[in-house]
């Protein structure tokens, strides 16, 4: 990579309730124009790591004690959500990700516009990447479909006119059609906006098929990174996360011997 | 006939007094229990305004609500803000505490003695005839107005303006509202100087009409029940109420005891909370945040 990194995460540590170490040392970068996937099993640390980037709120209880974020050479560690978004990066968060008793039309209204783009500008721009939300614009979020809520909530996020989108479990819970048309919109945004996308996953086929580079992370810090081709070959991956297993059914030895092999990596 | 003017007037005063205990209610989580005080607080700013101002009354009305609109604004901006995202509880007894404090600077300002600002701008309160051999006072009459006039500007903006919007969102979601850029802060400050905003037109008008006393704060504190058993979030809840607590407190005085006057807001709102504790237009869900 010649360029610059847009974001680059260093060595970062959450603690929740002064207590409860979720993550540590985790380093990742991402590139301009680059899908970056963050793979790892349920509590790896993977939202931490988004929300450690988005910004806490008081009621969270949560804090960067170690380590920096830094997007453009600006320091965004314990800042508030609506700086960072304001800043360019912005978050669709994995649960509640849309307002439920506002329209799909208030959903994408009330965001307030940056860089001087009006919010026509950046709605005309959100409905040509997802045009079935104009259809869906009259109706309450809390009526609609996993697929269009996921939708609505990528689309909520472009109209903070990003430079960067986190996303917290795309296809969580979605049918594969659903996924297969989200995806191919993400792929679409890149391409045409130009911004770079992190893209957090459980399933390391969506994120891997769509990704340039990935890291996997486990008990709070990063077990593995490289680029997409090298993940999706690799043979941990393949069997941890891809469920390839040559035939054989995994036991809990292999899983044990698994766990051996990864203290070899740390 | 005269009954129900009085039912109207009365359930004005607690639908315009409720409706500042709703927005922040709505938009923030936060029970503002210095609601009563602020109310009281605008009254007195029009006070002063009226002394300094008696050859110009409108220019005296219009500053005095400019200031309780910055007073709103300021208590959210450096007393408030510290509690955002933080436990309901605590910003709560922040409002309590601000009460007291409220309650002893208009002590100190203004003293106990009552006072009479429509006398200081000079202006009559005649007494219209209505039909029906009812009589209202004009500035009861405009004070049934300015609760009408508010309630429709409030619901147009909160349904059609995108700070209104932005309102409504914060409070389902504060945390989602940040994230989508929203300054949580400039919108609850919002919230903060309208329900002072329109706290104060009804302290205002109360006084204009019948002057005031410290003791006003009795009735911001009866109007409370009026938005509780409306539901706490919900506008229309607090229209309601509002007229069910002025009702009830209308009739015991006329039927039953004029002495029982103010206990009875508290009195229905006892049995709404035995039947109906989330209020009749209130979600569910809201009750384990108070
Ligand atoms: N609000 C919280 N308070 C305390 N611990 C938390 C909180 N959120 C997450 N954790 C802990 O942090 C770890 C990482 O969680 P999370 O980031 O949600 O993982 P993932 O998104 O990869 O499933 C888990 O052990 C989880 O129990
Ligand atoms: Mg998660």
């Amino acid at each position: 990579m010649t360029a610059e990194p847009l974001l680059v995460v260093e060595k970062l540590e959450v603690v929740y309730q002064r207590a409860i170490t979720a993550i540590q040392g985790v380093s990742l970068k991402v590139y301009p124009n680059q899908i970056v996937a963050l793979l790892g099993t349920n509590g790896a640390g993977k939202t931490t790591t988004l929300r450690a980037i988005s910004g806490f709120l008081g009621l969270d209880d949560a804090r960067v004690t170690e380590g920096t974020v830094t997007y453009r050479g600006i320091h965004l560690e314990n800042r508030e959500p609506y700086e960072v978004t304001r800043h360019g990066l912005s978050l669709v968060p994995e649960r509640d990700k849309v307002f439920p008793n506002l329209t799909v039309a208030e959903n994408l209204a009330v965001v307030p516009g940056r860089r001087g783009r009006s919010n026509r500008r950046m709605l005309e721009q959100v409905y040509h990447f997802f045009p079935g939300l104009k259809d869906l614009r009259r109706r309450e979020a809390g009526l609609l479909s996993g697929g269009e809520r996921q939708m609505l909530a990528v689309a909520a996020g472009l109209m903070c006119d990003p430079e960067m989108l986190l996303i917290d479990e795309l296809s969580l819970g979605l049918s594969p059609v659903a996924v297969q048309s989200l995806t191919a919109s993400l792929v679409a945004i890149r391409n045409e906006l130009k911004i770079s996308i992190l893209l957090v996953e459980q399933s390391a086929v969506v994120a891997l098929e769509i990704a340039d580079m990935g890291y996997v992370l486990e008990n709070g810090r990063v077990v593995l990174d490289g680029d997409a081709q090298r993940l999706l070959n690799h043979s941990d991956v393949q069997e941890f996360y891809l469920g390839h297993t040559g035939g054989d059914r995994r036991s809990y030895r292999d899983v044990k011997q698994y766990r051996r092999n990864r203290r070899w990596y740390g | 006939m005269q009954f129900a003017v009085n039912i109207l007037v009365l359930a004005s005063i607690y639908a315009l007094i409720a409706s500042g205990y709703v927005l922040i209610y709505r938009v923030s989580r936060v029970l503002n229990l210095a609601h009563g005080e602020l109310m009281m607080f605008g009254a007195y700013l029009l006070v002063t305004t009226a002394a300094g101002l008696s050859s110009s009354p409108v220019v005296a009305i219009l500053l005095a609500l400019a200031m309780s609109l910055m007073v709103g604004g300021l208590v959210y901006l450096f007393l408030m803000r510290r509690m955002t995202g933080e436990m309901a509880l605590a910003a709560v007894l922040t409002t309590v505490a601000l009460g007291i404090l409220l309650r002893g600077l208009i002590l100190m300002f203004w003293s106990a003695s009552p006072q009479h600002p429509r006398d200081t701008l000079g202006w009559e309160n005649p007494v219209l005839m209505l039909p029906g051999d009812a009589r209202i006072s004009l500035f009861a009459a405009l004070l049934v107005a300015s609760t009408i006039l508010v309630y429709a500007g409030l619901f147009a903006f909160l349904r059609f303006s995108r700070w209104g919007m932005r309102m409504r969102a914060a409070g389902q979601n504060p945390l989602l509202a940040a994230q989508r850029g929203i300054n949580l802060h400039a919108v609850f400050a919002l919230a903060w100087a309208l329900s002072t905003f329109t706290g104060a037109i009804a302290g205002m008008l109360i006084a204009l009409d019948s002057g005031l006393d410290s003791t006003m704060v009795m009735i911001g504190l009866k109007a409370f029940p009026a938005a509780l058993v409306g539901g706490l979030d919900s506008l229309l809840g607090a229209l309601i109420g509002a007229l069910i607590i002025a009702a009830a407190e209308v009739g015991v005085i006329k039927y039953v005891d004029p002495l029982l006057a103010d206990v009875i807001p508290f009195a229905v709102l006892v049995v709404m909370l035995v039947i109906r504790p989330w209020g009749l237009f209130g979600t569910r869900e809201e009750l384990d945040r108070v």
